[in-house]
């Protein structure tokens, strides 16, 4: 934490030094907008779930600024503690499932065959990965997290699964994908 | 962020039901494992991402990118739904390993209402990685109106506007099992106040929360060559929102 505060008051100083300097060309993009100005992140989310469901509310300040770069140091030790200590898991769940979940990207072999895509497909099975629409991620995570997926031991049966396995409408075959507005 | 405004976070809801009902020295420590965003982002819907998503698009060597934010927005907020034009929008791309960005698209907006535009910078080299970003001032860039293909279907494409929220889940028995979590308002907020279910509803009785309701997407498909850049075929994909 103190690390990081140190490097975005530097980024801070740093860019404010490059505004300054930049006042007088007045640079703007393409759409008008001021390249000088500086945007600061406040949200940030790869896999589904991380965040959320991992990390104390008082550290999603921290993973919202943060960067992949440092997801493993930052945040692994807080992952496994939940498993194994909140969802009462095996060691090797702990593990498993913070290989995949960090750094928090969501991880696309763009090489593999399309019809292998889904969400951690790249790691359990080699294959395209990414996140489809139709993926129930969270059945997902609740398989891994209380049920039988990765360990047989301490599941719970009746909190594997929220029954409700797909979306309330189709998804299009074509660009843009998603369903029209309600 | 909104109780139910839960893509990622019904994740993490239904996670902690579990944790409660396993043991009461569970809940406890599960209630210090707020599943909440952080106070600005849950005050400021438009600051949050609700999902991201990548998948191959519509041929092998195409791959489409997707951000939501905004969810849950009712069929009667949707006309007036809008994205924030001071707010920045990025989807980032890695693809050396290492949790940098190399690529990254920068969409940004304009006006509201039917008429509001939008602008997808990318994908390009940022001129900074990390949290603080400015814009990039070269590269390809895709304008239009909001609600509208624009692009190229063999170039870069790109969408942004009101579809319908393609995430799913049963909240609503979630807050039967951990009443403690329910909102203050609406009509989840009316269910029993103590616990009055230990596990998730069979299928036939279960409900996806997010029936009908809708998000604001932001939708991008080019050729995945353009993301790896003639290096490892490997990518990592995030997404962001900076103010």
């Amino acid at each position: 934490m103190q690390i990081q505060r140190r490097m975005l008051a530097a980024l801070g100083a740093l860019a404010l030094v490059a505004s300054v300097a930049a006042c007088s060309d007045d640079d703007n993009d393409i759409t008008g907008i001021s390249t000088d100005r500086v945007f600061v992140q406040v949200e940030r989310l790869g896999n589904p779930l991380v965040s959320e469901v991992f990390l104390a509310k008082r550290n999603h300040g921290f993973h919202n600024a943060g960067r992949p770069s440092t997801d493993v140091a930052n945040h692994t030790t807080e992952l496994k503690a939940f498993v194994t200590t909140v969802a009462g898991r095996d060691p090797s769940v702990a593990n498993t499932l913070a290989s995949v979940l960090l750094p928090d990207m969501l991880i696309v072999q763009t090489d593999k065959a399309a019809n292998t895509a889904g969400w951690l497909s790249w790691a359990l099975a080699n294959g395209y990965g990414g996140r489809k629409l139709t993926d129930d991620v969270v059945d997902a995570g609740l398989a891994a997290l209380f049920g039988s997926l990765l360990s047989p031991n301490n599941v719970s049966p009746g909190l594997a699964t929220d029954n409700v396995n797909q979306n309330d409408k189709p998804f299009l075959a074509t660009f843009p994908y998603l369903a029209a507005a309600n | 962020m909104r109780y139910s405004h839960t893509r990622a976070r019904g994740w993490f809801a239904v996670a902690s039901v579990a944790a409660l009902t396993a043991t009461f020295a569970i809940a406890q420590r599960s209630n210090a494992s707020d599943h909440q965003d952080t106070p600005e982002v849950e005050l400021s819907p438009r600051m949050d991402v609700n999902d991201v998503y990548a998948f191959p698009g519509s041929s092998a060597d195409r791959i489409a990118l997707v951000l939501t934010t905004s969810s849950p927005i009712t069929p009667a907020q949707s006309s007036a739904a809008a994205f924030d034009p001071n707010l920045l929008y990025q989807l980032k791309v890695d693809n050396t390993g290492d949790g940098v960005e190399d690529k990254v698209f920068q969409i940004t907006f304009s006006g509201s209402g039917a008429n509001q535009q939008v602008a997808v910078r990318g994908p390009v080299a940022p001129a900074q990685t990390g949290a603080m970003t400015t814009l990039v001032s070269s590269g390809p860039v895709v304008t239009g109106t909001t609600n509208t293909n624009l692009g190229s279907a063999t170039g870069i494409q790109a969408f942004a506007g009101i579809r319908d929220d393609p995430f799913f889940l049963d909240l609503e028995q979630f807050f039967r099992i951990v009443p403690d979590r329910k909102p203050v308002s609406g009509p989840l907020s009316q269910l029993p106040d103590q616990p009055s279910a230990s596990a998730f509803r069979p299928a036939s009785q279960a409900v996806d929360y997010l029936r009908g309701i809708n998000t604001l997407a932001i939708v991008i498909e080019l050729p995945s060559a353009m993301l790896t850049d003639g290096g490892s075929r490997k990518i990592g994909v995030w997404g962001t929102i900076s103010r």
